[in-house]
């Protein structure tokens, strides 16, 4: 069996659960003290028991709604506004509040799956930091006030023939796209330029080079049998990770009918998600991506027969013949895609793609995708007129240039100069404070809208609660500014009656058709014309690699992205799926580049890159190049300061933000233009310990599940892995270890269990938040989780084995198992964590008084103690709270419930309706936004249940079986597609 | 001397703390138990007059008993379903329009004051139509029966089975002002649990959960 590890300095010592010592006894505590403490407290509960609770109102409808009855919960369809992806929601409305979102099934891209981003993003919705109204020049104005002097001022700029641009990222909103032609056409020459925070311009660059069109494919991995990423994220971060991950998962399923599983190799320069999944994984440095790609596309051509000229080629950095092979053998079935800024790099992408006979089959040209469609030549022209003092007017939509972009500081400059800067932004973030106005849009739950964000798939949002504050929706504001005034529902309405409406034939009423897609929040119409050329290879200039010392690469965080939702304190303390660090950004260096610089975990490096330095705490990762040292995006935005005293207030408290007040450092100046594109990478010029050290909030020594050191200390076999061809040979198995207790707890009705497959878990963490959201999981600020004292009721372990290009990686997400035979139960002294008669391990609030034994005895240790009253004091914050799960108080231990929320409001709904609960009638939180769906919960009493059937799998585990506590969660091992 | 008024203070305060200790042995309740609590609601409703006299059922007003986990406090909309008609009590209005009869007019409109408050928290004018100049106020209930905040009750479970309402919230068709007839403790709710398992409800046999998590989670 493979031995699998946490990390590479795993401490010598076994860190216990509560490393921290209570002080009582030092000065003892003797009988008087305790006789005066029992006293006072029983008068105290004397007194209160003397006393009424406080009144209460209760405050009915004046006219009630007749669709709506209080307590209820109700779902509505609508579309995602965290990112540029576009996936289906379901948003749970409790009593006029939206309080959670979920995955809609019904939506085309994202099957009802939804990413940790857009989990969290319910948060924004109630951020008291969120903009209320208009400013002028950063004071509270009215919008007939700001309306009245904007469009004086275009007026003006109409009449002087100035220059007017739109900023703005990819609009997957056609009405909104059709909105803002509209607005521009109204000034001579006035452009609309876009730019997408994580750029794939190069993508859309190739494509127009080859096939004459500006376009992002659809990339279909379902249907990919053979896989080759060149540091390409799919799976984390690139372009539309939920729909990616849906359809790897698909293609690498051994359960579905017929079985498959594709191979995948990734070709990256640091660990990413993707690549921690790749059956086989090759670490190559940025510069050398190009030339892996170029060996590649001569190898197809040799075996094409076709002609392809790439002047001298060198010796390939990797082997690559037995992937060519297998590319060639799966023409037609394969994907080649790449995340490469570089022009060149995904031309040859595409001459790869369209000599396997991809496009047409696991590319998508005739319904691109609209995920992406910044043009950085564009955005670097707008910044030379920006600099130059040409721009009249700028409108700045969903983007945060400021931040975003190199030499951000004199951007800021530059836009402060601008005669009319309008930015739409929904906080003060680093763009809006220097833009003359500032007219915020609604949050996304709060507006209509509409996404298209593959062509043919409209995805429709509607609103679901009023808006919060004196906030306008961009299609308002557009409109308004042009003489109209009109609803942003009304402007929608108009748009799919005249745009979207004609493109399909099933309905003849534009009111049923529009009902039924605002209802289902996804319909299906043929998609917009493009014209796009076949394919025609072009002549690629190849440039020699600028070998160097060390490579910089800067990366988009699961989670935090390009920085957009800093503000977001769910998304700051989710652990990294790969190096497990909280609230914070680091350089990621090699064990070989650490142990060559003499730097460990936590030394502040200072490097250079481009003419500018940066100083952040190291941190060592396996699997990453050794030339290569790799920073996330997205730290150190100016949201982040309201951060400084998150978490519990106490004595021994430390900032949850650095020196400069920001939650780590901002890696975008560090970005550069180069041959039309925005770069990720780039050569580092010099790079050296400081001699300052850092700590780091990394979770990924807590909670480990080793024996302890007194007890022989080795590592336990957590994880089970095999080959594919094993994984097919193996037979179910039988017999089952002896049992000493009797089985004295029948579980006649439903029995409750979990089944989770490594195989299709990708790490990704969006069940954590969607945990967190669900069950009222506080935020703890990260000296606490420094202490060990994340709150995190699912947590996602990772495992290494082997080094370097042969690094294996291991995702297992880790929360309860509802022992049949608890640890737990047995040694709880006030019987606050019981059994009950449907399989499950209760954790009673109530009754808990914190003696912690319970976490101590847990094998797993996935109980989390609450050593504090997290504050909730933010009462527009608290809104998100979840009506049906308590929010617990200081002292009370606490753990995954298995959603017991979810099990008795199905069980009462059932039993009202007079039903049965039919399988898959109840899911988990985490079960519903896993995009891979690696996740099943269910009766396993019941034999023809999909868990039933799942852990009848010859792949079925239990981690740690040899304790026989009998786990209500089996594990379905981890199979990768090679041959050791 | 000293020592003896001591004592005879000790003891006359002794007996006076037993004696109010006893005397309100009735009124003594563990911290949280509200049974009793009667508070004054912000219109004098009556639960004697609407379910005991004139025998509305329960549902009519509280209908989210069957759909939801909260009974629910009618909505104003529901009240007027017979109080855009009946305006005042009926003794007054057989009263005004005997009274019309003999002086030949068409009988005046009679509203009692507390009718007024639900007409005014629906901004009417006096012929009982939306006034737009009046401000719309919801009523605010002093709410009666509340668990703690770590206890989930749900209606529907209890009802639809075929719980009766009086079981938990007492002889509400006698009440003129509504008053808290149980404990509602854990331990009342248990014990009921328990019982019905044997006992079944409205004569069908039912599977009373006395698991933990079937209230706390």
């Amino acid at each position: 069996m493979t031995e699998y590890w946490k990390s590479l300095n795993e401490p010598s010592s076994e860190q216990d659960e509560f490393p921290e010592l209570l002080q009582i006894g030092s000065h003892g505590f003797g009988r008087r003290g305790f006789l005066k403490a029992a006293g006072f407290s029983f008068a105290g509960a004397m007194l209160a028991g003397c006393s009424r609770a406080p009144v209460e109102k209760a405050i009915p409808h004046l006219n009630k709604p007749e669709e709506i009855t209080p307590g209820v919960a109700y779902h509505y369809a609508s579309t995602c506004g965290a990112c540029s992806a576009g996936c289906g929601l379901l948003v749970k409305v409790r009593d006029g509040r939206p309080v959670k979102l979920e995955g809609n099934p019904q939506h085309a891209l994202s099957r009802g799956a939804l990413c940790a981003v857009g989990q969290a993003s319910i948060l924004g919705l109630y951020d008291s930091l969120r903009l209320k109204s208009p400013l002028r020049g950063g004071t509270q104005a009215g919008w007939e006030e700001v309306d009245r002097e904007i469009t004086a001022e275009l007026d003006a700029f109409r009449r002087d023939r100035k220059a007017v641009r739109f900023l703005s990222p990819a609009i997957l909103s056609p009405t909104l796209r059709h909105m803002i032609d509209r607005f521009l056409q109204g000034f001579p020459g006035a452009r609309h330029v876009v730019y997408d925070p994580l750029s794939c311009s190069a993508i859309l660059d190739a494509h127009q080079a080859t096939h004459g069109a500006r376009v992002l494919p659809h990339y279909r991995f379902e249907r990919a049998e053979v896989i080759a990423g060149f540091d390409a994220d799919f799976l984390g971060t690139w372009i539309s990770p939920v729909e990616f991950t849906a359809g790897y998962a698909a293609g690498r399923s051994l359960e579905g009918e017929p079985a498959r599983f594709s191979y995948h190799i990734q070709f990256e320069p640091r660990l990413s998600i993707t690549g921690s999944k790749a059956d086989r994984r090759i670490r190559v440095a940025p510069s050398e991506l190009e030339t892996v790609v170029a060996h590649l596309a001569a190898l197809i051509a040799m075996k094409a027969g076709a002609a392809l000229d790439l002047g001298p080629l060198g010796p390939p950095p990797a082997p690559l013949e037995p992937l060519a092979d297998r590319l060639w053998n799966a023409r037609g079935r394969s994907l080649v895609v790449s995340g490469s800024q570089d022009v060149t790099t995904q031309v040859l992408v595409n001459y790869l793609n369209h000599t396997l006979g991809n496009y047409g089959a696991t590319l998508d040209l005739d319904r691109p995708s609209a995920q992406r469609q910044g043009n950085d030549r564009q955005l670097e022209g707008l910044i030379g007129e920006l600099r130059e003092g040409q721009v009249a007017a700028l409108f700045v939509y969903g983007v945060n240039p400021v931040y975003d972009l190199p030499d951000g500081e004199a951007l800021a400059r530059a836009i402060q100069k601008v005669p009319l800067a309008v930015s739409f932004a929904e906080r003060l973030d680093e763009t809006a404070s220097v833009s003359r106005y500032v007219c915020p849009d609604h949050h996304y739950l709060e507006s209509w809208g509409d996404a298209e964000p593959v062509s043919g798939v409209l995805s429709l949002t509607q609103p679901v609660i009023r808006p919060l504050g004196d906030t306008r929706s961009v299609l308002e504001s557009l409109a308004a500014w042009q003489g109209i005034r009109k609803s942003a529902y009304d402007l929608s309405r108009e748009s799919w009656q005249a745009s979207v409406f004609p493109r399909q034939t099933q309905e003849k009423s534009f009111q049923t058709w529009s009902d039924k897609a605002v209802h289902d929040g996804c319909v299906e119409v043929a998609p917009a014309r493009t014209a796009i050329r076949p394919f025609s290879m072009v002549a690629v200039e190849r440039k020699p690699p600028a070998r160097a010392a060390f490579e910089l690469v800067l990366y988009p965080k699961a989670g935090m992205l390009d920085g957009r939702h800093a503000y977001n304190p769910w998304l700051q303390e989710l652990p990294d799926p790969i190096t497990k660090v909280t609230w914070d950004n680091y350089a990621c260096l090699s064990p070989t580049a650490a142990a060559n610089l003499g730097v460990s975990d936590g030394d502040v490096v200072r490097l250079e890159a481009r003419g500018k330095t940066l100083e952040l705490p190291a941190l060592i990762q396996p699997g990453q190049h050794d030339r290569v040292v790799a920073i996330a995006l997205g730290y150190g935005r100016k949201e982040t300061q309201r951060f400084a005293k998150i978490g519990p207030a106490w004595l021994h408290r430390r900032l949850s933000v650095g020196e400069d007040g920001y939650v780590g450092k901002a890696a975008s100046p560090l970005l550069a233009f180069s041959g039309s594109t925005l770069r990720y990478s780039a050569v580092c010029d010099k790079i050296g310990k400081t001699g300052r050290r850092q700590e780091l909030a990394a979770t990924q020594h807590h909670h480990n599940i080793h024996v302890p050191k007194e007890l022989g200390g080795e590592r336990r076999p957590v994880i089970e892995e095999r080959t594919l061809e094993e994984a097919r040979r193996r037979g179910p198995e039988t017999g089952h270890a002896a049992d000493l207790w009797p089985p004295d707890h029948a579980v006649p009705g439903q029995r409750w269990g979990m089944a989770i497959d490594l195989t299709a878990c990708t790490g990704c963490s969006a069940c954590v938040i969607a945990c967190q959201v669900e069950n009222n999981v506080p935020v703890v600020g990260k000296d606490e989780v420094r202490r060990q004292r994340e709150m995190h009721w699912i947590r996602l372990d990772r495992y290494y084995s082997g080094e370097g290009d042969s690094l294996t990686v291991a995702h297992q997400p880790m929360l309860c198992q509802h022992c049949e035979h608890a640890p737990c139960e047995t040694v709880c002294p006030v019987l606050a964590t019981v059994h009950s008669a449907d399989g499950l391990n209760q954790q009673v609030y109530n009754r808990c008084v914190g003696t912690r034994y319970c976490a101590n005895n847990c094998p797993y240790k996935v109980r989390r103690f609450n050593w504090f009253d997290y504050p909730h004091e933010d009462k527009l914050q608290n809104m998100v709270l979840n009506p049906d799960v308590t929010v617990r108080s200081r002292g009370v231990m606490e753990k995954c419930s298995f959603c017991i929320q979810r099990i008795q409001e199905a069980r009462i709904e059932a039993r009202r309706r007079g039903e049965e609960i039919e399988d898959g009638d109840i899911r988990t939180a985490c079960q519903q936004t896993c995009p891979a769906g690696a996740i099943v919960f269910g009766d396993m009493n019941d034999p023809e249940s999909r868990i039933s059937k799942l852990l009848e799998s010859p792949r079925r585990y239990h981690v740690l079986e040899d304790l026989n506590v009998l786990p209500s969660i089996g594990y379905l091992a981890l199979v990768r597609n090679r041959d050791t | 001397m000293n020592q003896r008024v001591v004592t005879w203070v000790l003891v006359v305060g002794l007996g006076f703390s037993f004696f109010m200790l006893f005397g309100k042995v009735g009124a003594f309740r563990l911290p949280g138990n509200q049974q009793g609590y009667e508070p004054v609601q912000p219109i004098a409703y009556s639960h004697r007059l609407h379910a005991g006299e004139l025998q509305i059922a329960c549902l009519y007003c509280h209908s989210g008993a069957e759909l939801s986990r909260h009974a629910g406090i009618p909505s104003a909309n529901i009240c007027m379903n017979c109080h855009k008609f009946v305006t005042a009590t009926l003794g007054a209005m057989h009263a005004e329009d005997d009274v019309a009869q003999k002086e030949k007019r068409p009988p005046r409109r009679l509203v009692s004051s507390e009718l007024q408050k639900l007409y005014d928290a629906l901004g009417l004018n006096e012929n009982l139509e939306r006034d737009p100049a009046k401000e719309q106020k919801p009523v605010a209930w002093v709410r009666i029966h509340k668990l703690p905040d770590f206890a989930y009750f749900d209606h529907r479970a209890h009802v639809g089975v075929g719980v009766e309402c009086q079981q938990c919230h007492g002889q509400v068709t006698t009440m003129e002002r509504m008053r808290q007839a149980e404990d509602l403790s854990m331990g009342w709710c248990v014990n009921c649990h328990r019982d019905v398992n044997r006992t079944g409800v409205a004569g069908k046999p039912v599977q009373a959960s006395i698991d933990c998590q079937t209230c706390h989670y």
